[in-house]
């Protein structure tokens, strides 16, 4: 155990399994696969594991999706880094490719492969096209991928192991507004389950759901809705496919409040698929949503920070459900 | 090699000094002026490339130079804010060392007038060079890379996404690849729609790995779209040497395939970019098609913001973290500065007598003033109001506010 950060956490990962495994490869763009962490060794995967297995490429994420997908079909793991600003260039070889390829073949084709996709949309500044988020609900929309979005290191870290363990193509979003967390990270492998959300918080008063960049906002707006003396009870995704619907019925029927935050557009946002889900299944719940509005992120950090959901907003829509 | 390809002396040749080149260059000209008097090497390494240039009026030469001071300084002083100003927050990817590329080609197209009649020029995420050498107001610049609710695109672009339409300016882009395809979009409209206009896209070497170089030149050649693809090669995509992504040296050679010209140029010489794209410029406007054009070039800073740069220092040297697997030595970003084009162009236009040493000082000077005043303006400039974040998603009213519950 020691202090971690989040990129050490998941290349710590990802350098244990690929010194297990010989045939393992990993390409990337612009990030170098290089992390460094106060008493610990550097980590650079291209040096350790040579040019041949982990490759610098081109600035071409269809290619970057294909050669992983490529390299899984023919029977090895692969995972591949894209940057935020790639994360929609390679759509179609994950949704129409690494989504049906199993489906389509009856069984026969196998993809344990990962995409790391970065995301942003916590920066103010980086505008447009390098400020996305959305990209959780236009891949947790395909099936056959599954799609997963940590929102601590230990947990970035355990998701990934488990991630690149999986015989199944993975989506592993990457949210890098987060990279500058650090906590206590064991040293040890360890998989975190794929399809578990994470009860940060219990409480019988409000749920309130969120995932990967929006966490760190529900988890300070539950702290001031519990010295308000609410019972909040705060609940981490983790997997937006599959979704852990039996933790979220358990508890709105507990509490029969739910609200969701993302930092995804409103419309057909993660939280969307959270209370369709709950409505299902509990009778006499009340609802709230809150999320990015449906407008590309503006440069202007005025205009960026004053759309993007944070604690207050948080906060306020909870008071609503609570009155 | 194929025969198309068209090359200049200075990227071909690179044991003769740079000064050596420049002398020979210039005594061919300094005497007749006339393309019977030009020496073997120099008809030669001109190909079919004529030297249009030559007949360019002192005023266009003039007004060329002070526009490459005008990006050199407009970025410089945007660098020194960088790293004095702890409270400024605007960015860039700068093009300094890449001056005579943005105004080489630009003085060859038509940038004033109605937009259906003014050239069309597609720029990338390293956008001032093009946006200053097509006419954008450098004042309404810096106030958009600040945020400023005057600025350029009112706030919603920065200097990723700067654009403006009444020049021609069809914006910067973030990404690499889809710009190339939607250039040629827009010369195929002009085709179709029987307009003399021209489409020029800018890209890096970074553009050549992409799918989308492939789309827009195989499409432009099919369809003879008047589309120029000016491929600025400064040898880096984002942090990797372009030999990480593209297998052969003179990325014009790819043009070969689609039975157009692939013309490699000097990228540090304006005159010589001016003389590619004349010829491009007029050849697509003649209904002949595109043609692919690489300017061999430098960037002289990092691939985004100021790291290992310093205030007043023209340039950024040493270690960039980024750049961990494909680190810029310092000793080649030396090497190009000391083929600045701004040197250049300032000795061939004193050896012309279109203007003395101190006329040319004079003139870096004012341009200098005219930046440092910009981003005094900018400065001044008011914030966004935070509302206006819901407008303008589409051409009419506003969408709700959803983080609001």
């Amino acid at each position: 155990m020691a202090r971690k950060s989040w990129m050490y956490s998941v290349l710590e990962a990802v350098q244990y399994e690929m010194r297990q495994d010989k045939n393992m490869t990993w390409i990337f763009e612009l990030t170098p696969p290089v992390a460094s962490n106060p008493g610990k060794p550097v980590i650079n995967l291209e040096t350790e594991f040579g040019r041949s297995r982990v490759v610098n490429t081109g600035i071409d994420e269809m290619w970057m999706a294909g050669c992983v997908l490529g390299s899984g079909l023919a029977g090895s793991k692969s995972v591949t880094y894209i940057p935020y600003q790639g994360n929609c260039m390679c759509f179609q070889m994950i949704q129409n490719h690494a989504g049906k390829l199993r489906h389509m073949t009856g069984g026969d084709a196998e993809m344990p492969v990962v995409f790391i996709l970065e995301m942003t949309g916590q920066s103010p500044g980086f505008a447009g096209q390098h400020s996305d988020y959305e990209i959780d609900t236009y891949y947790a929309h395909i099936p056959g991928v599954k799609t997963v979005i940590p929102s601590t290191p230990t947990d970035a870290k355990g998701m990934m192991v488990s991630a690149i363990r999986d015989p199944n193509p993975i989506v592993y979003l990457y949210p890098a507004g987060l990279r500058s967390l650090v906590e206590d990270v064991p040293d040890e492998q360890y998989e975190t389950p794929l399809d578990k959300a994470a009860v940060r918080i219990e409480g019988g008063d409000i749920t309130i759901v969120g995932s990967g960049g929006s966490m760190p906002e529900v988890m300070k707006a539950a702290e001031q809705l519990q010295q308000e003396g609410a019972g909040v009870e705060a609940i981490d995704l983790r997997s937006l496919k599959p979704m852990d619907t039996e933790t979220l019925v358990n508890s709105v029927q507990k509490t029969k409040r739910l609200l969701t935050v993302d930092q995804s557009y409103y419309t057909l946002c993660p939280g969307a698929e959270v209370i369709a889900r709950v409505a299902e299944n509990v009778d006499g719940a009340r609802f709230k949503r809150i999320a990015f509005p449906d407008a590309p992120p503006p440069a202007s950090p005025e205009m960026f920070l004053w759309m993007r959901p944070n604690a207050d907003h948080v906060v306020a829509a909870a008071r609503k459900l609570l009155d | 090699m194929s025969e198309n390809i068209k090359f200049s002396p200075e990227t071909t040749d690179t044991s003769q000094t740079p000064s050596t080149t420049r002398r020979t260059f210039l005594k061919a000209f300094a005497g007749a002026g006339a393309a019977v008097s030009l020496s073997g090497k120099l008809a030669w390494a001109n190909g079919e490339i004529g030297f249009w240039a030559k007949d360019l009026p002192p005023e266009k030469l003039t007004e060329m130079f002070s526009t490459m001071l005008r990006i050199r300084w407009f970025e410089r002083t945007m660098v020194d804010k960088m790293l004095t100003e702890p409270g400024y927050r605007g960015y860039n990817h700068f093009y300094p060392g890449q001056e005579a590329v943005a105004v080489g080609v630009c003085s060859a197209l038509n940038n004033t007038g109605a937009f259906e009649d003014v050239d069309l020029i597609y720029s990338t995420h390293r956008p001032s060079g093009h946006a200053i050498a097509k006419g954008v107001d450098i004042k309404k610049m810096a106030a958009e890379y600040d945020f400023r609710a005057t600025g350029l695109n009112k706030g919603y672009a920065a200097e990723m996404h700067i654009a403006d339409k009444s020049v021609g300016f069809m914006g910067a882009d973030g990404m690499i690849g889809p710009g190339p395809v939607m250039a040629a979009g827009s010369a195929f409209a002009i085709k179709a729609r029987g307009s003399k206009q021209v489409v020029v896209n800018f890209g890096g070497d970074g553009t050549y790995a992409t799918p989308a170089f492939h789309g827009a030149l195989n499409n432009a050649a099919l369809l003879k779209l008047p589309f120029i693809y000016v491929l600025e090669n400064n040898l880096y995509h984002q942090y990797a040497h372009y030999s990480y992504s593209c297998p052969m040296k003179d990325i014009a050679e790819a043009a070969g395939p689609y039975g157009i010209p692939g013309v490699v140029v000097d990228g540090q010489d304006v005159l010589q970019v001016y003389n590619a794209a004349k010829e491009a410029v007029d050849r697509a406007r003649a209904g002949q098609g595109p043609t692919l054009i690489e300017a061999k070039t430098y960037r002289y800073y990092n691939h985004w913001g100021a790291p290992g740069a310093k205030p007043g220092v023209l340039g950024a040297f040493g270690y960039d973290p980024l750049a961990i697997t494909s680190f810029r030595p310092e000793r080649e970003v030396r090497a190009w500065l000391a083929r600045d084009p701004i040197d250049i162009f300032r000795k061939t236009l004193v050896n012309w007598e279109v203007m003395d040493q101190a006329k040319a000082d004079e003139t870096e000077a004012a341009v200098k003033q005219e930046a440092i005043d910009a981003f005094a303006w900018a400065d001044e400039q008011p914030l966004c109001d935070p509302e206006h974040g819901v407008k303008n998603v589409f051409v009419e009213g506003t969408v709700p506010a959803r983080q609001l519950a």
